[in-house]
Order: C-alpha cells, then sequence, then structure tokens
C-alpha cells in the first residue's frame, strides 16, 4: 500500500491532465495536420505535407501579422497605463469601497463582449455623443471620424481587456508589505522614488500576468477591428476568420494560427527572459 | 442569401422595428381571420396536388406507412415512401418568413394543421459558407445532418448538387404548385437544371442603394461607384460588400464581362478594378451597410433590394437602382440535404408556400423579391379589404414595389453569379482577398 503512495499526485494531477490532452494536445495536433493539407471543402482534404504553406502564408499576411503585433503592444501599454493607477488607488486608496471599486471594474463583463464592443460603436459615432457633440462645439472638423480608425479599434481593445490588466495588477499591489515602502520613507526615499524602487519592482509579476492576460488576446482579437475598423485596420484575426468561416480555407487558417500561437510564445519567452531574477508567479 | 445576416447588428434591430411595424399595421387578427376563410378552400386543393399519399410506387420493399407523429428510421432515398412522417427541420434565415418570432407564423401554423406535420423552424443560417461548414461533415459521411428543408443561396446550390449532397424531387409530381405558379424566370435555372434539386424561397438583387441628397446626380451606371474618378467625389462615403461574390460579380459587370463567362484573367481585372476604387470606400459591410445608408454616413453603396425597401418606409428619399449596365439577381432557394429524414414533409412545405396566397402572406412581410407573380393580385386585395388606411397603404406599397415585384425591364438587366468550382474559388477568394484587407 505504502509502495503506491507515490502515485496519488499523479492521480490528482490526472483530471487536469486529461482535459489538456482533450481539449488542448489533440486539438492541436488536428490544427497541425490541417495546416498540412491540401483540397477543398467539397472534395476534401488530404494530407500531404504541405510545409511550403506556412513561408506563403507568412508573406502573403505579413501586413496583418505586424498589425496586430503593433496593435497589441499599444493596447498592453495603455492598458498598462491606464490600469496601473486604477490598481494602485484601489489596492492603497480604496478603504472600504475596495471591493465595490472592484466589482465595477468587473462590472461591464456581466454584458455581452460583442454588445460592449458595438457600444464602442455608438460611442464614436460620426454624429454620436463625442464627436457630434465636438462638431458642435467646433473642436473638430464636420468630416473627421474615428470608426474605421485604428484609433477606434485600438481603444475598443485597449477597454475591453482593461479588466485583465486592473486585476492581477491589483493583486499584486494588495500583496505589497505597506512596512516595506515606510521603511523606504524612513530612509529618506521621496514618494516616488519609495514607488520606483520598491513599489513598482515588487509588482513585476503582476504587471507580467497583465501583460500576458492583455497581449496574447489582443493579437488574436478580430472583433474589435471588424465592427470598429476598416479594411486598413485588418488584423490576423480578421484573416482567421475570413479564411475559415467565409471561405472555408481551413489548412491556411490552421497555419496562421500555429504561426501566431509559435510567434507569441517566443515573444513571452524573451519578455520572461527580460524579466529574468524576478519572481513571476503572483 | 448573401452574407446579410449577422444577429446582433444594429440594423437587424432596425429591421425588427420595422417588421414589428409592419406587423402593427397588420393586426394579427385580421390575417388570422382572412385565412380561416382560405383555410376551407386551400384544404381540399392541397389534398389533391400535396403529395400523393400511398401510391402504387410507394413502398415496393414492404415499408410500414408512417403515421403522422412517427419518427422514421432513416431510409435510402430511392425506396422512400412518399408518405409524410409528421416532422418537419426547417433551416432559414433570420427573419425570413412571416412573423418575427417564427412560432406565431401563420404560414407555418396553417401548415401544421392542415397537414399534421409538426414543424421545427430554426433560424440557423446566418451564412451559407459557415451553415454549409456545419453539414458538410456529415453530408460526406452519407449521414443525416438533422435537416430536412434548408433554404440556401443558388450558387451553394449548385455547388452542393454537384456534389451529389442534394436529395432529388420530382418537382412534377411533389411540387405542382412550383410549375403552376412560379415565374418562369425561376424555372430551370443554370445553377439547378430542370429545378431538380431545389425551387426558390425569395430572391433579392444586388444593385446601388444611394441618398439623393449625397449625390450630385442620379446614380444609373456600375460607373458611378466603381470608377476611381467619378468615386473620388464620394470618397468616404462610399460603401461595398464583403460578400466576396456580389462584389466580384457587380466589378465584372462593370468591366463589360458576363459573370457566368469570367475567366481567370477576368476575375483579376475585377480585382483591380475594386483596388483602384478602395482608398474611396468607407468600408467592406455585411449587413450594417443599411444603418450607414439610413444614418447618411454612406451616400452610395452596393445594396440589397429588400434592405432598401424597408429603408424607404423611414425615408422614402433612399433609392435603390439595378445599374443600366446590371445587377445581379440571387436567388435562395429550398433544398433538402442528402439522407434526410423526412424528406416527403420537406417537399410538401415546398408544394405549400407556392400557393399563390400563401406566397402572398410571407411577401407582405418579408419584402425581399416574391416567386409568385400572382401574389400580387392577392396583396392588392388584401389592401382593398384592409381594415385600416395605413394598413392599406403600407399592401399597395408592398404590391407595387418593383423591389418585390421587379418590372420585366429590371429583369431584363439581371445576371446570376457565376458558379465556381473549387479551384475558382480560392482564386477569387485570394484575389478578393488582396481587397477587403488593406
Amino acid at each position: 500500500m505504502s509502495r503506491r503512495r507515490w502515485l496519488i499526485p499523479y492521480l490528482f494531477l490526472l483530471p487536469g491532465g486529461l482535459w489538456l490532452l482533450f481539449f488542448f494536445v489533440l486539438p492541436m495536433l488536428a490544427m497541425a495536420s490541417v495546416s498540412l493539407q491540401e483540397g477543398s471543402l467539397g472534395a476534401g482534404y488530404q494530407l500531404t505535407f504541405n510545409f511550403g504553406i506556412f513561408p506563403e502564408v507568412l508573406a502573403r499576411w505579413s501586413t496583418q501579422f505586424l498589425r496586430s503585433l503593433e496593435y497589441g503592444l499599444i493596447v498592453t501599454l495603455l492598458g498598462l497605463l491606464i490600469g496601473y493607477p486604477m490598481a494602485y488607488t484601489i489596492a492603497f486608496r480604496g478603504g472600504r469601497y475596495k471591493n465595490l471599486l472592484l466589482f465595477l471594474v468587473i462590472l461591464p463583463f456581466f454584458t455581452s463582449f460583442i454588445i460592449r464592443v458595438i457600444s464602442w460603436k455608438f460611442i464614436l459615432a460620426d454624429q454620436g455623443f463625442l464627436l457630434g457633440t465636438l462638431k458642435d462645439w467646433g473642436v473638430v472638423e464636420p468630416g473627421f471620424h474615428l470608426i474605421a480608425t485604428p484609433v477606434a479599434v485600438i481603444s475598443g481593445i485597449t477597454y475591453n481587456f482593461l479588466p485583465f490588466v486592473v486585476l492581477p495588477l491589483y493583486v499584486s499591489l494588495e500583496k505589497v508589505d505597506r512596512r516595506v515602502i515606510e521603511a523606504a520613507s524612513d530612509l529618506y526615499a521621496n514618494r516616488l522614488h519609495a514607488f520606483l524602487r520598491v513599489t513598482l519592482p515588487l509588482t513585476i509579476p503582476g504587471i507580467f500576468a497583465a501583460s500576458l492576460l492583455t497581449f496574447i488576446p489582443a493579437v488574436g482579437d478580430y472583433l474589435n477591428a471588424e465592427v470598429l475598423g476598416s479594411r486598413d485596420t485588418t488584423m490576423i484575426g480578421n484573416v482567421v476568420q475570413r479564411l475559415y468561416l467565409a471561405n472555408n480555407d481551413y489548412p491556411e487558417a490552421a497555419a496562421i494560427s500555429l504561426i501566431l500561437m509559435g510567434g507569441i510564445l517566443i515573444g513571452i519567452l524573451a519578455y520572461a527572459r527580460l524579466l529574468r531574477g524576478q519572481e513571476l508567479t503572483v | 442569401m448573401p452574407d446579410r445576416r449577422n444577429p446582433v447588428d444594429p440594423r437587424e434591430i432596425a429591421l425588427q422595428r420595422a417588421i414589428a411595424q409592419a406587423l402593427t399595421r397588420h393586426p394579427i387578427t385580421r390575417r388570422n381571420f382572412l385565412h380561416a376563410s382560405l383555410l376551407a378552400g386551400t384544404a381540399a386543393t392541397l389534398a389533391a396536388c400535396g403529395i400523393p399519399a400511398a401510391s402504387p410506387t410507394a413502398a415496393p420493399t414492404g415499408t410500414p406507412r408512417l403515421t403522422p407523429g412517427a419518427t422514421p428510421t432513416a431510409e435510402p432515398t430511392a425506396t422512400a415512401a412518399p408518405s409524410p412522417a409528421g416532422q418537419l427541420s426547417f433551416a432559414n434565415w433570420p427573419l425570413y418568413i412571416d412573423a418575427d418570432d417564427p412560432t406565431q407564423s401563420p404560414t407555418l401554423q396553417q401548415f401544421e394543421q392542415d397537414t399534421g406535420i409538426t414543424v421545427n423552424y430554426t433560424e440557423a443560417i446566418e451564412d451559407n459558407q459557415s451553415f454549409f461548414g456545419t453539414i458538410q461533415p456529415a453530408l460526406a459521411a452519407g449521414q443525416d445532418t438533422g435537416w430536412d428543408l434548408m433554404v440556401l443561396t443558388d450558387w451553394l446550390v449548385g455547388k452542393m448538387a454537384n456534389l451529389g449532397y442534394l436529395h432529388e424531387i420530382a418537382v412534377a409530381s411533389q411540387v405542382p404548385n412550383f410549375l403552376a405558379h412560379a415565374a418562369d424566370k425561376y424555372k430551370n435555372p443554370t445553377y439547378d437544371p430542370n429545378n431538380r434539386h431545389s425551387v426558390p424561397w425569395q430572391s433579392g438583387i444586388t444593385g446601388i442603394g444611394y441618398n439623393p441628397e449625397l449625390v450630385e446626380e442620379e446614380i444609373t451606371s456600375l460607373a458611378q461607384l466603381l470608377d476611381p474618378a467619378m468615386a473620388e467625389r464620394y470618397s468616404g462615403r462610399i460603401g461595398m460588400f464583403t460578400e466576396m461574390r456580389d462584389t466580384m460579380n457587380l466589378a465584372l459587370l462593370y468591366l463589360g464581362i458576363e459573370p457566368a463567362s469570367a475567366t481567370i484573367e477576368d476575375a483579376e481585372r475585377a480585382r483591380d478594378a475594386l483596388l483602384a476604387q478602395a482608398p474611396h470606400v468607407r468600408d467592406y459591410y455585411g449587413n450594417e451597410y443599411a444603418q450607414g445608408l439610413a444614418d447618411g454616413s454612406l451616400a452610395i453603396t452596393m445594396a440589397w433590394s429588400g434592405d432598401v425597401f424597408q429603408l424607404q418606409f423611414d425615408n422614402p428619399n433612399l433609392r435603390f437602382v439595378v445599374p443600366d449596365d446590371g445587377g445581379i439577381l440571387w436567388v435562395d432557394n429550398m433544398c433538402i440535404p442528402r439522407n434526410a429524414q423526412h424528406p416527403v414533409d420537406a417537399t410538401m412545405m415546398m408544394n405549400y408556400v407556392y400557393q399563390p396566397e400563401v406566397a402572398a402572406q410571407i411577401a407582405e412581410y418579408v419584402n425581399y423579391i416574391c416567386p409568385v407573380p400572382a401574389a400580387r393580385e392577392i396583396i392588392l386585395r388584401h389592401a382593398d379589404e384592409a381594415e385600416s388606411e395605413e394598413d392599406a397603404e403600407y399592401l399597395r406599397a408592398v404590391a407595387e414595389s418593383p423591389l418585390v415585384f421587379p418590372t420585366d425591364d429590371m429583369l431584363a438587366r439581371l445576371h446570376s453569379y457565376k458558379v465556381l468550382d473549387d479551384q475558382e474559388e480560392q482564386r477569387w477568394n485570394e484575389l478578393f482577398g488582396e481587397v477587403v484587407t488593406g
């Protein structure tokens, strides 16, 4: 009996392991296989080990790949710039309103993603509440528009992923021992220095988690670009959506997805390496 | 129907509202009353010209006759007994029948009453390609897709028929009302010769919609939309479609090329024309173009006839034109997937909606092009019988609109989509992909 005790931790891992196997590993293998097939939905697809599809796809959609990367980075930076002060205020100044404030952060999630995106379409509409007012005041010229521009797309994605920035940052700020900050001021650090040299480094795990949770879905997002953008803001997610659902071109869509995944993985490893020496788990 | 349905589109809400308005203009009670009196007449007709019940050709293998309500086992089509099974799974597009809540549809209710067939009507189709993606695996494996009747656009019907994915129907014996009442234009179409697999549900025109207040001249030709020099004047206020077939075929017509005979080189020229126009295009739209046309952010746009007809209730100034150089007539067809469980029930539904009374009833709500010309007289009669002037006015607008009952002159200028084989489709998709993804 006791000789089998070593099995127990593995038994506990089993449900999670099976979950990953069936819903991650196998679909991944299926997708890898689809990407190497050729054919059409009508005539069927044959596995031809068409590795040439990867460079081909990368060349054909390089603009969209780079644009998605660019939007993802801008969104992550904006998210951190907006989200850090929010999380900081809630963690350090929230007082008895902490729970209420956190609730407000996740409140938008009570409506569907698509409704939130479409709401932005109304907010930024040519004659909408924002631009209509500005046009009436003569602040912007009548022909000015935000919808169908990168500004609208990036705003939409930033807004939608902001809670994913705030929550991990909050957790990590909440964990900062206040006595360490007090110690810094006792040692004649002014508030800025105490923040930059003590608080900020201590919250790097939070920043790392927030970046991942924002950057990864932001790069793959297509709905914001679809609703708020135009052809000049097409992201790689829109290409996948079009290839998969409109053209039924599964191999090319699968190849793009694999490249995107690989690219993001490499980027994240590089990012983790950049922060090496830091404890990266919250 | 082209890719024009998006369930959460604001446009959908506007459409819902438009239909709700139509509903209030037509009190349900009036319609029910009207049809109650009709039913007595049609029930007899139906029994006569519907589906032959147990006939000598039926069940040579000794298949037991199925009673209404029973669930039959899947049978090979060749030996399918021509008796109804009492059930029908019907996949259609949203807002494409005579009630915005399909369970309230008078057509479906009467059909159930008359035939004893329970209809499971689902608004399951929002896009041809993605719907085909959901049923293709079952079809390829020779299994039942779960649907008995589905409404798909002509080019997909042609493609599926070529692949052997559609159940063959005997129009003459199973859908006699189609032969008796459909407009000639719909008989023996190029995408499905002799209507061996399909009969039209509704159809529509892809042309140009515009707001006369925002353009300088009357719009009559595709050049005004597609020629960069002309389009420049409306730069940023031009709408085009994300639907590859609509946009590519329209560009071919602009270049003076008959879509049916277009080669790959022609498609490349269409791509070049679209790319030249692209800098002036505000966006490539699905349904949402209608919103833009309504709120004035689009001056001139590709448009579907039925949408503009609906928009005209709010803004009578809006126009829809079939350009002199041509427009596209697309046809959404009822068809039965291979290995469907209840094909006989499906053909009964096909025959049912081709009664002019029923066709009129659907046309009054749907406002796309009605395949039954005789429905026009009936709608006019409904207008005369209408209780309120508002009702009558609406019904007359439907009957007299060339967008619901097009004139011969319009029909003569309409072309069908080119039916693409796999290779062509792949190439066209690539070419069009260059246009819509900058």
